[in-house]
């Protein structure tokens, strides 16, 4: 049982070691190849996934936690977490893992809260499923957690149903859902783009906290590269189902990749000037180029 | 060409009674690209619903080139003023074509040539002819707000509305709307008004932006100022500084502005 | 995407690019076609439905007789090569006053679908649409006809109006509208607050475009599916009916009438009642199926991604 004693991320092994990643959906048009080798390793650390929409990187993490939809196919060299292959463990550990030691957020968390039961007791009955703690015991630990994700009133919130809670405090609420159970690894897919930017920054506050004070490791997937090389150590840019560059969060002005460069060139700026933005052009070749998904070599 | 004097508007009654908008005032030349920024709830997309005639409860003068309008609008006065909405997967019909969004407004307004103008349309946002019988699921994100955005045009408006015309959208496809837009305002002499959380792309876009927080304008910000970051208000340098990205020891000083 | 090995036909079907109005509508419906031929069950169903309307269409051709000829002499007998489904007990073949019987169905089914779908349609979507007062009257109408068991209603409209088919299937209609006014109220108040309905109210559409032209294709599917699936229920209240002899009227072949005629023969000659009860039995069978089905390929929630 190696737990959380943690100093410095880059000596240990990898939480999360993916290679060859492949997911392939089958529709009536012919399969769909959402992600197309992909191969990164995740340490105790804040890694970015960036792309646009289409470009896999959904897919990728929930090939994670093999939550992919039922006519997709999920084929890996392998997927090592803690020592296990996912691609190998059976539903049962799958579900044992899900929820309690890899953790995921989604975009919006009226989809993930159950809108019949207050958002109180559903954290609490994620603490009791994880651990066998008493009902005062769970809820306890429910409200403390409310208080970590920094509601300001935890027992008025307790008993609030999802639909009386605004957009940031429904990703709190989610994030105080998922972390109350200890998670290693936590995947965030675009937690924040439904919320205002302020409330962004501190529900970001509160993952960077975890990856910190926890030693978790945080797979924060976004469209927003802006966002996630602020936030992040280091950032995937993933285009086609493949990933084009892999960067250090600190240099994004030395990206190489075109795509990269494009995508970093098209956002508007703060203190840019009112012409044109220059617009994306893709190069079909980014989907057939080889050795490019390097993100296997840190 | 627009002004608008304390406006207010208020929903619900008794004791659940919001003002979603309070004593707003502005001011947009003809042709000018007026941005309105806030976060949700501050009443930003509200001041526009008001405008269009979406609510017309509202209180106070809302002038559009001299003239105020009314809580209730005549059809021919619907022509002026026009509005393209944040998200291209809600507001397209789902069961119609693009041809027939597109000339209903014409059918509305008793406007003769459809099929010409229905196609010159096409063109000028972008999308070529052989869209005009697509339905909204054979098109992509950026290709529907294409299409939002001739239904905007074809009853050739002077004032444009655009309520975060470009948040549910790709970077890469914003910055093609973005581009299209600032194109489109040269050539028909559009006056905008555009709403959005993201100062960036308000900024790209407009010349003068008010800052709301909370139904209130807090502060009116020059293209300079934004640039800079030179504002008066705690709450707008609260908003600059989130729109710069993650940055910790600058979180901390972040308060709730009630 | 290469459609060129689907032949022609699907290549104009399956165009990127439709060239007119006609085309893109005919492409919807083809690729919802192709949606629905997937689903085994649902093309069962519309196998069963579709062989219903083939039977009454040559009813005459299929039945061999009308259907009424008493042949006392020949009563109750059972099923055998000349009478395929056996005789009555005023010795008229089954299996002709089953493939009538089919007629008698089918026109049931046709009038009620007439008279609900647009009767709900209407009260459902200008009730969600106007809201306020016109809301609270209109549904509290429904309501009250909620309220009522549907058989009973029925009865009591058909003792007021009279027995026989036409009366029947009034009385079934009136009893059946208002679940449609319900679930078109519930849609239209989802749709109400949509963008592209604020879009047609900016470019100055009025309530009653809005309420025909937006509001009403988009209820219009789910209706049909509801429609569809509560086809069975409409026939077995109309066999009901005539079970009590409320609906269609001797000597016309009525499936539900003919049970009611035939059940003191159940235990000795079981044909009598057994094979019209089949006959309800596969042709409600059928519309539930092909209902579930359409749902797939219609119901905006559904299919509303892609």
């Amino acid at each position: 049982m190696n737990k959380l004693e943690t100093t410095g991320f880059e000596a240990e092994a990898p939480l999360i070691s993916v290679r060859d990643l492949h997911v392939t959906f089958s529709t009536p048009k012919g399969p769909v190849h959402a992600v197309r080798g992909v191969s990164f390793d995740l340490g105790r650390e804040r890694l970015g996934i960036v792309g646009e929409s289409g470009s896999g990187k959904s897919q990728t993490g929930r090939a994670l936690l093999r939550l992919t939809a039922g006519n997709g196919r999920i084929d890996a060299s392998r997927m090592m977490f803690d020592g296990m292959d996912l691609m190998k463990a059976n539903a049962k550990t799958m579900r044992s893992i899900r929820g309690s030691r890899i953790s995921m957020i989604m975009q919006d968390p009226k989809y993930s809260l159950n809108p019949v039961l207050t958002v109180g007791g559903q954290i609490a009955e994620s603490c009791r499923r994880h651990e066998h703690v008493s009902r005062a015991e769970a809820k306890k630990r429910a409200l403390s957690m409310l208080e970590t994700v920094r509601i300001r009133e935890p027992e008025k919130v307790y008993s609030l149903y999802p639909h009386q809670v605004s957009g940031g405090m429904g990703q709190r609420i989610m994030i105080a859902m998922m972390l109350i159970t200890n998670p290693q690894v936590m995947i965030a897919d675009e937690p924040t783009s439904a919320l205002d930017v302020t409330v962004q920054m501190q529900v970001l506050s509160l993952l960077d906290d975890m990856v910190r004070e926890r030693g978790m490791g945080l797979v924060l997937i976004s469209h927003d590269l802006n966002l996630v090389s602020s936030f992040c150590d280091r950032v995937l840019v993933m285009y086609g189902g493949r990933i084009m560059e892999t960067l250090d969060a600190k240099h994004l002005d030395k990206a190489q990749h075109p795509y990269t460069k494009g995508l970093l060139n098209c956002l508007p700026k703060l203190d840019g000037r009112h012409d044109d933005l220059p617009v994306l052009k893709r190069d079909p070749a980014w989907l057939h180029e080889d050795g490019l998904s390097g993100g296997a070599s840190r | 060409m627009i002004e608008i004097e304390h406006l207010g508007i208020t929903f619900g009654s008794g004791k659940s009674q919001i003002a979603a908008v309070k004593n707003a005032n502005l001011t947009v030349a003809e042709g000018e690209s007026y941005g309105i920024v806030g976060e949700s709830g501050s009443g930003k997309s509200t001041v526009l619903r008001a405008m269009v005639g979406i609510y017309s409860h509202w209180t106070g003068t809302i002038r559009i080139a001299g003239k105020p309008l009314q809580g209730k609008r005549s059809v021919a006065s619907r022509k002026h003023m026009q509005m393209v909405f944040q998200d291209p997967y809600g507001s397209l019909h789902p069961r119609r074509t693009v041809d027939d969004t597109l000339s209903e407004p014409l059918i509305i307004h008793g406007l003769k040539n459809r099929e010409d103008r229905v196609l010159k349309i096409l063109t000028e946002v972008g999308l070529g002819p052989e869209f005009r019988f697509r339905y909204p699921h054979q098109l992509s994100g950026g290709q529907r707000q294409r299409v939002a955005i001739a239904r905007a045009l074809i009853l050739e408006p002077r004032v444009i509305l655009l309520d975060e015309p470009t948040s549910a959208l790709d970077v890469s496809v914003q910055a093609e709307i973005l581009n299209l837009l600032s194109a489109l305002r040269k050539t028909h002499g559009l006056t905008y008004i555009m709403v959005s959380h993201d100062l960036a792309v308000v900024g790209h876009l407009c010349s003068r932006i008010a800052v709301m927080n909370r139904g209130e304008i807090v502060e009116e910000m020059s293209e300079e100022q934004m640039r800079t970051g030179n504002v008066k208000h705690e709450y707008t340098r609260q908003l600059w500084t989130a729109s710069q990205g993650y940055d910790r020891e600058a979180l901390a000083t972040f308060k709730e502005f009630v | 995407m290469s459609q060129s090995s689907l032949g022609h036909e699907s290549s104009w079907l399956l165009a990127d690019t439709p060239r007119n109005a006609f085309q893109a509508k005919c492409q919807r419906i083809y690729i919802g076609w192709l949606a629905f031929k997937g689903n085994p069950i649902a093309m069962f169903g519309l196998a069963i439905v579709l062989f219903l309307c083939f039977v009454a269409l040559f009813a005459p051709w299929i039945a061999g007789g009308d259907g009424t000829t008493q042949d006392l002499a020949n009563r109750l007998a059972p099923p055998s090569a000349e009478h395929w489904f056996g005789t009555d007990e005023l010795g008229r073949d089954i299996f002709a006053r089953i493939v009538w019987g089919s007629r008698v169905t089918l026109y049931i089914i046709f009038l009620v679908s007439i008279i609900v779908m647009p009767i709900g349609l209407i009260i459902g979507t200008t009730a969600g649409l106007l809201g306020g007062v016109v809301d609270a009257t209109l549904m509290r109408i429904t309501d009250i006809f909620l309220a009522f068991p549907r058989l009973i209603l029925a009865l009591a409209f058909v003792a007021v109006l009279g027995p026989g088919l036409e009366n029947a299937v009034l009385a079934i209609a009136l009893t059946t509208w208002s679940p449609y006014a319900r679930l078109a109220r519930a849609e239209t108040l989802t749709l109400r607050n949509s963008e592209y309905i604020m879009a047609a109210q900016i470019m100055g559409a009025s309530r009653i475009r809005i309420l025909f032209a937006h509001i009403m294709p988009m209820c219009l599917s789910s209706t049909i599916v509801r429609l569809t699936l509560d086809m069975a229920g409409i026939i077995l209240t109309a066999a009901g009916l005539g079970f009590l002899g409320l609906g269609a009227q001797p000597p016309l072949a009525e499936w539900g009438a003919m049970i009611a005629s035939g059940r003191d023969y159940l235990l000795d000659q079981w044909w009598v009642p057994t094979i019209p009860g089949i006959a309800i039995l596969v042709v409600s069978l059928g519309f539930n199926l092909l209902g579930d089905g359409l749902r797939d390929v219609l119901d905006p929630r559904s299919s509303g991604g892609h």
